[in-house]
């Protein structure tokens, strides 16, 4: 599959949303190229969370456009905007914990041809059994590669907070989408796995998946991506490589009670 | 005793296909379902109509067709499905857990009401009847060899039902319906169309239920309001929860043990050999009828403190392929 390298991948213009009284996200504007790594950060209730439902399509935003690949898919339902090659993840591992981590993988890829009942029914055909046979093939490499290989018939509730994130990963690599939001990637992460988790961040963009980190981690920010978003109160505040926004006064104003390293 | 024999073969064989609709529904989509029961109770209304031909006074009924009874068994199927189209994309469309299952709690009692007390749809509480042997005559049968082709359809028809959900249990569609239950908001980031999947679940649930309904009216020849109260959809959930609920092996189990308890207890509990009990019995029969109840609760509630998953827990998808990894995992702690 040969994919555009260059170019915005998402185009997010004056996105708002309120929720009764509060602001989240206010006017909120930004892009990410494609075959990239780009970082979203900012401070606690900085509208990031917010923003990225709005954007996957769980939440519907007051005003503002959202552009894919050069489509608008604000107000889109998330399944429609998943299946045009957007997926997101959570800021807690969402795994499908009664199913196992092999089933978590192969049930990443949403095969319209085959999810319906008539498809149930004919699944015996050679053709079918064949494709699903290199699904169950490429699903055991994926975790070959997350080193998820002995765990992969454990059911995926049973896993470590860690290991799911990784199960996370994994699925993304399985339905190999143009553009992955991860959502706090980081949390309740220890370091070495932080530190496989940014190699397979490097993974993603060489499958042709761009990334948009959200995290608030700037270690790890800066350990994969030089292209910094930061919001604050509902709306992007600055934008640039990480060195130009640690002298920039308006970020670190932001963060003021956090540090900036 | 054979007599009695075919009964409960018969009846198994129905509530098994019942057991396996609810499965969909609750078993792998996982939402618990109030109405189901409604769904059996159109399809054996349905059917009735269908086949028994037009009302003679003072009985009165819609449709009053003479169709030959599989194809009033299809129309029968196909009502219940729309019936639980109507429900379903109420209930689904936002509601989860005890919501949904007060709306559709809310649905059964509209529909049980409404068949109850509205005189002109299925002749009110009289009910429907005159539904005697269909198929029969086809095959020049008398009543007693009737009952062996009436046990056989009832298994052939259990099988065909049987075999279909077990391609469907590990089918895609299968795994998708799981991957609602497991967890939807991931389901639908990774592009499944929550509402329109659970919906078919439902639908094709409510299928199995309205096609058991269909049978049912046969073997009972009649159908009315005390036939069907909503609350025997506790003794289906029972079934599915005792056996294992999404494994339909489990389901199968279920129905067995769950039909020997409900049957076998309102006949063995006055022959215990307890002292007074049968003179108590004698007095007030009612009261042993009712233990029926508890009993049932009694095996609900211990089976959900000790064994939630059931007797055979669904089965997942072991492979045993000998991948054997490149690189030894680093350990993983957090």
């Amino acid at each position: 599959m040969s994919r555009p390298t260059t170019g915005p991948a998402l185009e997010v213009r004056g996105l708002s949303k309120h929720f009764g009284g509060v602001i989240a996200v206010d006017a909120c504007s930004f892009e990410a190229p494609l075959g990239q790594v780009t970082g979203l950060i900012g401070p606690n209730g900085a509208g990031k969370s917010t923003a990225i439902d709005l954007v996957s399509g769980f939440k519907l935003a007051d005003s503002g456009t959202v552009l894919f690949k050069g489509r608008e898919i604000q107000g889109h339902p998330p399944h429609e905007i998943s299946r045009l090659g957007l997926i997101r993840t959570f800021q807690s591992p969402r795994e499908w914990p009664g199913l196992t981590v092999l089933e978590n993988v192969v049930m990443a890829r949403w095969d319209p041809g085959r999810e319906g009942f008539l498809g149930a029914i004919t699944g015996l055909r050679r053709a079918q059994r064949a494709k699903a046979d290199d699904e169950l093939a490429q699903a055991r490499d994926i975790l070959d590669e997350f080193g998820l290989a002995k765990l992969r018939n454990e059911r995926a509730g049973n896993l470590s907070g860690g290991q799911k994130r990784l199960v996370e990963f994994a699925r993304i690599r399985m339905a190999a989408p143009e553009l992955v939001i991860l959502d706090e990637p980081m949390g309740g992460v220890n370091p070495v796995l932080g530190e496989r988790m940014a190699v397979a961040i490097e993974g993603f963009i060489a499958a042709g998946t761009s990334v948009i980190v959200v995290e608030h981690n700037l270690p790890f920010i800066e350990r994969v991506t030089q292209h910094v978003i930061v919001m604050a109160q509902g709306t992007v505040i600055a934008e640039g490589p990480f060195e130009s926004l640690r002298s920039n006064r308006d970020v670190v104003d932001a963060y003021l009670g956090e540090q900036v390293r | 005793m054979t007599t009695y024999l075919i009964a409960v073969l018969t009846e198994g064989a129905i509530f098994g296909i019942m057991a396996l609709g609810l499965n969909v529904i609750w078993g792998w989509s996982g939402d618990f379902d109030l109405a189901y029961y409604g769904y059996i109770a159109v399809g054996a209304y349905m059917t009735i109509v269908l086949t028994v031909g037009p009302p003679v006074a003072p009985a009165q009924y819609i449709i009053g067709q003479s169709l030959p009874y599989p194809l009033a068994v299809v129309f029968a199927v196909i009502t219940a499905m729309a019936v639980a189209l109507v429900v379903g994309s109420i209930a689904l469309r936002h509601l989860r857990g005890i919501y949904f299952s007060i709306v559709t709690l809310g649905a059964v009692y509209v529909m049980y009401v409404f068949a109850g007390q509205y005189v002109p749809l299925f002749d009110g509480y009289n009910g429907l009847s005159g539904l005697f042997d269909p198929m029969g005559d086809w095959f020049g049968l008398d009543y007693f060899s009737y009952q062996y082709f009436f046990l056989g359809l009832s298994l052939v028809m259990f099988a065909l039902v049987y075999f279909v959900m077990s391609r469907v249990s590990s089918s895609r569609f299968g795994m998708a319906l799981r991957t609602l239950r497991e967890d939807e908001r991931a389901a639908a980031a990774f592009g499944r169309d929550i509402y329109r999947l659970k919906l078919k679940g439902y639908v094709l649930g409510a299928a199995l239920g309205g096609f058991a309904g269909a049978l049912f009216a046969a073997y009972l020849t009649a159908f009315n309001t005390s036939a069907w109260s909503p609350v025997e959809v506790i003794v289906l959930y029972s079934a599915v929860l005792v056996g294992g609920r999404g494994n339909i092996r489990g389901v199968v189990l279920g129905v067995l043990i769950m039909g020997l308890i409900v049957n076998e207890s309102t006949r063995f509990l006055p022959q215990l050999p307890l002292p007074g009990l049968s003179a108590f019995d004698t007095l007030h029969p009612q009261v042993l009828q009712a233990a029926r109840g508890g009993i049932i609760g009694l095996v609900l509630v211990l089976f959900l403190r000790f064994r939630p998953q059931g007797l055979l827990p669904e089965r997942r998808f072991v492979d045993r392929s000998p991948a054997t990894p490149a690189i030894e995992p680093a350990p993983l702690a957090s």
